[in-house]
C-alpha cells in the first residue's frame, strides 16, 4: 500500500535505493529481505492491474532504473451517469450466480461508488436477471480471456491450443471466440464442450486481440437465416412458434379439416423435422415431400418402438 | 502483512471514504462486500499508510474514536488518493456482462438507460466486452410487464405453454427473471391461487387492468435447480443415440452417462407435456425410457399424428 502511494506521488522515476529509504516498512529490512519484499510487492501491484512503469530519468544513463505509477494510467476516468443509468448499475450486483464474478462486480461497483456514482437498484425492483457459469472450464477460460493468456484445452476429447479473444453468453451457454493455433484461424468454441480446466501455455498479454468484427462473429451463432419454406397445416391456436415465424397462405391441394395453412421458413431440414414432430398432430407438414416423409418416419418410430 | 486483495480494496476504500464523509461502518462493509470485522482491520492497516517519510503529518488520518463511538468513519489527509483505480479486466468484464443481462430483460426507457451506461463504461475501460443474449420475447411485452410490476396492477396475458392450448390467465406480476438462458415472468395466478412462471417468449400479449395487486408476498426462490424443489417433479431416464447428446446442452439434466454406442441421461420432469414434446422431437434417437409409462403420452401423440397424416 505504501509502495503504491509512494510511486503514485512520484513525478519522476524513483530508484530502488530511494524507495528503500522512504517507504515505511522497507528501511529496517536486510539487503536480501528488502530485495525479496520489494520484488514481491511490485509484482503484486502489477498483478492487481496497477500500472507500475520501469524507466530512467536520465537518457544518458539508461541503466539507472527507477519506478513510477502514472496518475492518468492509474485513475478511473471520470464517468457521469444519469439516474436511469445508475438504476441499471445498481441491479448489476445481484446478476451473477458464480461467486467469483459476483465479487468482481461488487468490487467494480465499489470503485464507481468511490468515484462518486451511487448505483440505486430500488427503481428496477421488477427485474431479477441472473447469469450462471456452471461449465467446469468457465473460470480458467474467463481469466485467460481477461488477461490474454494463450491456453491449451481438451475440446470434445481433442487437444487444442487457443488465443482467447472474447466470450459470449447465449441461451444459457457460454461461448469463446479465439484463434486456433493449430488451424491458424479464428474459431468459436462452446465452453460446455471443453472437458477440463484450461492450461496456460504462455504469458498473459503475449498476443494481441485483432480488430475483427466480433459482432459479426457472434451473429453467426444465431440460427441461420431461413432460406427455404415448408407448407404446414396448423390447428388454430397451436404451434404458436411456427405460426409466428410463418405467413398464412392459400393451399392448392386438400387441407385437412380444422387446420389453417402457413408457409414456414427454415434453414436446416433436420431442425424443422424435429420441431414438427414435437407438435404432433397440431402441425402437419404438407410439402416438401421429403420433410413430410422424414416426419412420418420419426413418428412411426416413436409410436411403435417405445413400448 | 497485507494481501493483494486487501491492497486493491484499500485503494478504493480511501477515495470512497473521502467522497462519502462520515460513512456508516455497516453500509461501507456492504458496499465492499466484506464483514464489518474485515473493514475494521482495513482501517487499522490504513492507519499506518501514507506519504513516504512516515512522519505523523504524512500518514492518513482516521478518527478511530468516532468509529468506535458512533460507527461513522472520518478519513482525512489522503487528498492524493481521491480517485479509485481503473477497473481490472475481470471487474470490467463481470460488470458489463451483468449489465447486459439486465438489458436483456428490460424494455423501453430502462433499456435506453442501460445502453448509454454500457457505452460509457466501454469507453472508460476500452475492453472488448462479452455479449449476452437471453430468449426474452419482445421488448414491448417486457416493458409492459415491468411497468405493471412497478404500478402493482393485475394483467391479463395471452399465453401458450409448451404443448398446451392457448390461455388468457389473469395474474399479479411480481418480477422478470432469467433461468438457463430463458426469460420468465414470475406471477401470482389469480385463478389458481398459486405462484406460476410464464416464459416471456410465449407471452404474445399483455393487457393491463385497473385492478390493484393485493398482498401477495414474495415469489418463491427460482434458483439453479429450481425444478428439484417442485414436489411433483419425477425422474425419467432416457437412453439415447450418441447424436442426441445435444440434449445435455439445452435441457437441465441431472446426470449423463456414456455407454458403449449410446448415452444415458437423467431428467427431472415436472410437466408431462414437456416430456412428450421432447420425446417426439428426439424421434428415432430414443432407445429406451425408464419408467416405460413415461413414454405413453409421446406414443399416443405420435399415433394420433400419424392418423392425421393418413386421414387428410
Amino acid at each position: 500500500m505504501n509502495l503504491a502511494i509512494c510511486l503514485l506521488m512520484a513525478r519522476r522515476f524513483i530508484e530502488k535505493t530511494q524507495i528503500r529509504q522512504v517507504v515505511e516498512g522497507y528501511h529496517d529490512l536486510s539487503d536480501a529481505a528488502f530485495e525479496r519484499t520489494f520484488e514481491r510487492d511490485k509484482d503484486e501491484l502489477r498483478s492487481m492491474g496497477v500500472p507500475v512503469e520501469t524507466g530512467s530519468n536520465n537518457p544518458l544513463f539508461p541503466d539507472e532504473v527507477g519506478y513510477r505509477i502514472r496518475r492518468k494510467d492509474f485513475e478511473l476516468p471520470a464517468i457521469d451517469f444519469d439516474s436511469a443509468e445508475t438504476a441499471a448499475l445498481g441491479l448489476a450486483a445481484t446478476v451473477w450466480e458464480s461467486a467469483t464474478q459476483e465479487e468482481q462486480t461488487v468490487s467494480a461497483l465499489a470503485k464507481l461508488r468511490a468515484a462518486g456514482v451511487d448505483p440505486d437498484p430500488a427503481r428496477l425492483s421488477g427485474l431479477a436477471p441472473s447469469i450462471g457459469a456452471r461449465e467446469p472450464a468457465f473460470a480458467t477460460i474467463w481469466a485467460a480471456t481477461g488477461d490474454h493468456t494463450p491456453i491449451r484445452v481438451s475440446y470434445r476429447g481433442q487437444p487444442r491450443q487457443l488465443e482467447p479473444w472474447a466470450m459470449t453468453y447465449r441461451r444459457g451457454a457460454w461461448y469463446l471466440l479465439g484463434r486456433d493455433r493449430d488451424r491458424e484461424a479464428p474459431r468459436m468454441f462452446k465452453v460446455a464442450r471443453v472437458d477440463a480446466p484450461a492450461q496456460a501455455i504462455g504469458k498473459a498479454g503475449s498476443y494481441r486481440v485483432p480488430d475483427v468484427d466480433l459482432d459479426a462473429a457472434w451473429r453467426r451463432l444465431e440460427p441461420r437465416q431461413a432460406d427455404t419454406e415448408a407448407i404446414v397445416a396448423i390447428r388454430p391456436g397451436r404451434a404458436v412458434e411456427l405460426v409466428r415465424r410463418g405467413r398464412p397462405v392459400e393451399h392448392v391441394g386438400t387441407v385437412p379439416a380444422g387446420y389453417e395453412v402457413y408457409a414456414v421458413g427454415y434453414a436446416r431440414a433436420a431442425d424443422l423435422v424435429g420441431e414438427l414432430c414435437a407438435h404432433g398432430a397440431d402441425a402437419l407438414v404438407l410439402s416438401p415431400l421429403r420433410i413430410r416423409q422424414a416426419v412420418i418416419t420419426e413418428l412411426t418410430a416413436v409410436a411403435g418402438s417405445l413400448a | 502483512m497485507t494481501s493483494a486483495e486487501q491492497v486493491a480494496r484499500l485503494l478504493a476504500l480511501v477515495p470512497y471514504l473521502q467522497s462519502h464523509p462520515d460513512a456508516e461502518l455497516g453500509t461501507t462493509a456492504e458496499v465492499f462486500g466484506v464483514s464489518t470485522e474485515q473493514l475494521l482491520e482495513d482501517l487499522n492497516v490504513l492507519w499506518y499508510c501514507g506519504l513516504p517519510g512516515g512522519m505523523p503529518g504524512d500518514l492518513i488520518e482516521i478518527d478511530m474514536d468516532t468509529v468506535a463511538a458512533s460507527g461513522r468513519i472520518r478519513l482525512s489527509n489522503a487528498e492524493y488518493l481521491a480517485r479509485p483505480m481503473r477497473f481490472t479486466p475481470d471487474e470490467a468484464m463481470s460488470l458489463v456482462v451483468a449489465l447486459r443481462a439486465v438489458r436483456e430483460l428490460a424494455g423501453g426507457h430502462v433499456g435506453e438507460g442501460i445502453d448509454s451506461a454500457l457505452a460509457k463504461l466501454e469507453r472508460a475501460t476500452g475492453a472488448p466486452s462479452p455479449h449476452v443474449a437471453v430468449a426474452g420475447g419482445s421488448e414491448e411485452i417486457r416493458e409492459r410487464l415491468t411497468e405493471a410490476v412497478a404500478g402493482k396492477v393485475v394483467v391479463e396475458l395471452d399465453y401458450t405453454g409448451a404443448g398446451l392450448a392457448p390461455s388468457s390467465p389473469l395474474v399479479a406480476p411480481a418480477q422478470l427473471i432469467v433461468r438457463d438462458g430463458f426469460g420468465y415472468l414470475q406471477a401470482w395466478s389469480l385463478e389458481r391461487g398459486a405462484w406460476r412462471t410464464y416464459r416471456l417468449d410465449r407471452i404474445s400479449a399483455v393487457r393491463v387492468t385497473a385492478e390493484p395487486v393485493g398482498d401477495i408476498g414474495e415469489p418463491p426462490a427460482f434458483g439453479p435447480g429450481w425444478l428439484e424443489q417442485r414436489p411433483d417433479a419425477a425422474e425419467v431416464t432416457l437412453r439415447l443415440a450418441p447424436e442426441a447428446a445435444w440434449i445435455a446442452e439445452y435441457h437441465p439434466i441431472r446426470a449423463l452417462r456414456q455407454l458403449r454406442g449410446a448415452i444415458e441421461v437423467d431428467l427431472l420432469v415436472a410437466d408431462p407435456a414437456w416430456l412428450r414434446s421432447l420425446l417426439l422431437r428426439l424421434g428415432r434417437a430414443v432407445r429406451s425410457v425408464v419408467p416405460p409409462e413415461a413414454a405413453a403420452g409421446a406414443r399416443e401423440a405420435a399415433a394420433e399424428a400419424l392418423a392425421a397424416y393418413g386421414a387428410e
